[in-house]
């Protein structure tokens, strides 16, 4: 079967040769234990190792409860881990910084803001002036589709429009690192959609290195480079799967490419087996 | 219909005035009793108290006290309170200290004061302000202790500090909760401002009343009363303005008529 055959291999091309890039992020066998209310030990991550280069789009996928969001804020330097270390660019991440944005999942805005006050206060603590902080932040609420928004305040937006600001707000502040911790997870098939092809959009543009935990398989193989596929209790990395298809990506092309679907089928095939070992155990 | 909601919004509250002095003025008329003067007869004080220019001194000296008591309460309560929420030494500390404060009536502390610092200004201001105190700081506590983990990393990774976190987050954060604090505080503080002058009679709004019932003025007790009441409702009602304007962004979006028809 051949699908869209001219029009990938010119895309290919396109695309320039992968340079040997530097690691961004360096996970280095990181463990967390939480204490539990029942006072025992909680082994939420087992010797964690992973590297994200510069530029690099990369997913975390796995079952709830596997410390995904753990490992996101660890990177953050919000959480510092049991055992081990993360470090940005060969430094120790001790504290959060500027240099990693996170989106959460529970939105975070400042509801005493408004659209426009909640996207200029990174800029605006950075030390931006006013006139060029209010500036960018109205292109940047224009690009995420907020135009017409910028003086409402949070709790007269909806759910996937608050995850825009949200988004919007974190990229106001250049990070060079996003850390994106479901950001899509609340919303409707279709605002996700819109949000996901928005994200692309914006990471093709400017290719921050990316930190994105799902749950969806269909996401991951689609926005990613690389997806980290988790398994559960203890937390661990099962397999890191390099996801090879062209880009930019189309969603209504990717969804007819074979080896789009073939890569989601086996990740999902791998996520089946765990589960019926994990029902067998 | 709307326009009915509006007006009855706005009358309503004038014709539970109007039926309450009715209820009075008919109730003294049918007890005739020295003690109990009418409705009428306590109005009738009113424009005499405030224009006698002695009481007129007292009263504002109580409102200066109150003020005083009531800002400097405000000022410390509110950065102990949202320390307290946010970090776990402080509120360790702080807290068995406010658990033995909280349930003492402050007016019972006023003859230890008055023996430390006389029946002067500053014994009663520092009365007021131990009333206002207490609430201020718990709900600072629960508003600071309330806020959201997230939204403080997210400040975080901006840059802020923990005490630009402090400032910036937790205190616009906690805002709806402090200010229901502070309203119940204006309350007490006209309370204890009150009390304070009842137990150290030398002057304020609190004195001329009880000169006025030992020397049998009932009419002028009265009139004292409507007009404490009247500076209560005045100040919560423009307090209630103000937070309303501060807090817009946490106000329920849709209001829930209680409404009879
Ligand atoms: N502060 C904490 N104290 C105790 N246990 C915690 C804490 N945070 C997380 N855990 C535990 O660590 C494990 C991993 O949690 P985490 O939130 O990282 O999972 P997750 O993969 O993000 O799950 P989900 O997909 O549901 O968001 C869970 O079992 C959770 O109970
Ligand atoms: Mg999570």
């Amino acid at each position: 079967m051949k699908v869209l055959p001219s029009r990938s291999s010119e895309i290919m091309a396109q695309v320039p040769a992968q340079q040997p890039a530097t690691a961004m992020i360096e996970i280095d066998r990181v463990s967390q234990i939480f204490q539990t209310s029942a006072r025992k030990d909680h082994l939420a991550l087992s010797d964690i190792s992973l590297a994200i280069e510069e530029g690099a789009f990369v997913s975390i996928l796995g079952p709830s409860g596997c410390g995904k969001s753990t490992l996101l804020y660890i990177v953050g330097g919000f959480v510092s881990p049991t055992s081990g270390s993360a470090k940005m660019k060969g430094k120790t991440i001790t504290a959060p910084g500027p240099d990693r944005g996170p989106v959460f999942q529970e939105f975070a805005l400042f509801p005493w803001k408004t659209v426009l006050g909640n996207v200029m206060y990174g800029p605006r603590q950075q030390g931006v002036r006013a006139t060029e902080a209010e500036a960018q932040s109205r292109a940047l609420i224009e690009m995420v589709g907020l135009k017409g928004y910028e003086n409402f305040f949070p709790k007269e937006l909806s759910g996937g429009m608050k995850q825009r600001v949200a988004l919007a707000r974190t990229l106001a502040y250049h990070p060079e690192v996003l850390l994106m911790d479901e950001p899509f997870g609340a919303l409707d098939a279709h605002t996700r959609t819109r949000l996901q092809n928005d994200l692309l959009n914006i990471w093709e543009r400017d290719r921050k290195t990316v930190l994105f935990v799902t749950h969806s398989v269909d996401e991951a193989v689609f926005l990613s480079d690389k997806v980290v596929m988790m398994s559960r209790s203890p937390g661990r990395i099962r397999q890191v799967i390099d996801i090879d298809l062209p880009r930019p990506r189309r969603r209504t092309e990717l969804l007819l490419d074979p080896r789009y679907q073939k890569y989601v089928v086996d990740i999902e095939r791998m996520f089946d087996d765990s589960d019926e070992a994990g029902a067998n155990a | 219909m709307t326009w009915s909601a509006a007006i009855g919004r706005r009358v309503a509250p004038l014709l539970a005035c109007v039926g309450l002095l009715a209820a009075w003025q008919v109730a003294a008329l049918a007890l005739k009793n020295d003690g109990f003067p009418t409705a009428f007869e306590a109005m009738r004080a009113v424009p005499a108290i405030l224009g006698d220019k002695e009481a007129l001194i007292n009263i504002l000296a109580s409102l200066r006290r109150m003020t005083i008591g009531f800002a400097a309460a405000v000022a410390v309560s509110i950065p102990l309170g949202l320390l307290m929420g946010r970090s776990r030494a402080v509120a360790a500390f702080f807290n068995p200290l406010l658990m033995v404060i909280y349930p003492v009536p402050k007016a019972a502390l006023m003859p230890i004061i008055m023996l430390w610092l006389g029946v002067g200004d500053i014994a009663k201001t520092l009365v007021i302000f131990l009333g206002v105190s207490l609430p201020v700081i718990y709900h600072s506590f629960e508003g600071a202790k309330a806020v959201e983990e997230k939204m403080l990393w997210s400040g975080a990774a901006m840059g802020l500090s923990s005490v630009q976190r402090l400032v910036r987050i937790v205190l616009p954060a906690a805002m709806p909760e402090i200010l229901t604090g502070c309203r119940t505080g204006l309350v007490l503080a006209l309370i204890t401002m009150i009390t304070s002058e009842m137990i150290a009679r030398q002057s304020g709004a609190g004195n001329i009343l009880f000169n006025a019932l030992d020397m049998g003025q009932y009419d002028t007790v009265f009139a004292m009363i409507i007009i404490v009441g009247a500076m209560g409702i005045g100040l919560d009602a423009a307090f209630e303005k103000v937070r309303a304007r501060l807090v817009r962004w946490s106000e329920p979006q849709f209001d829930i008529p209680l409404s009879f028809s």
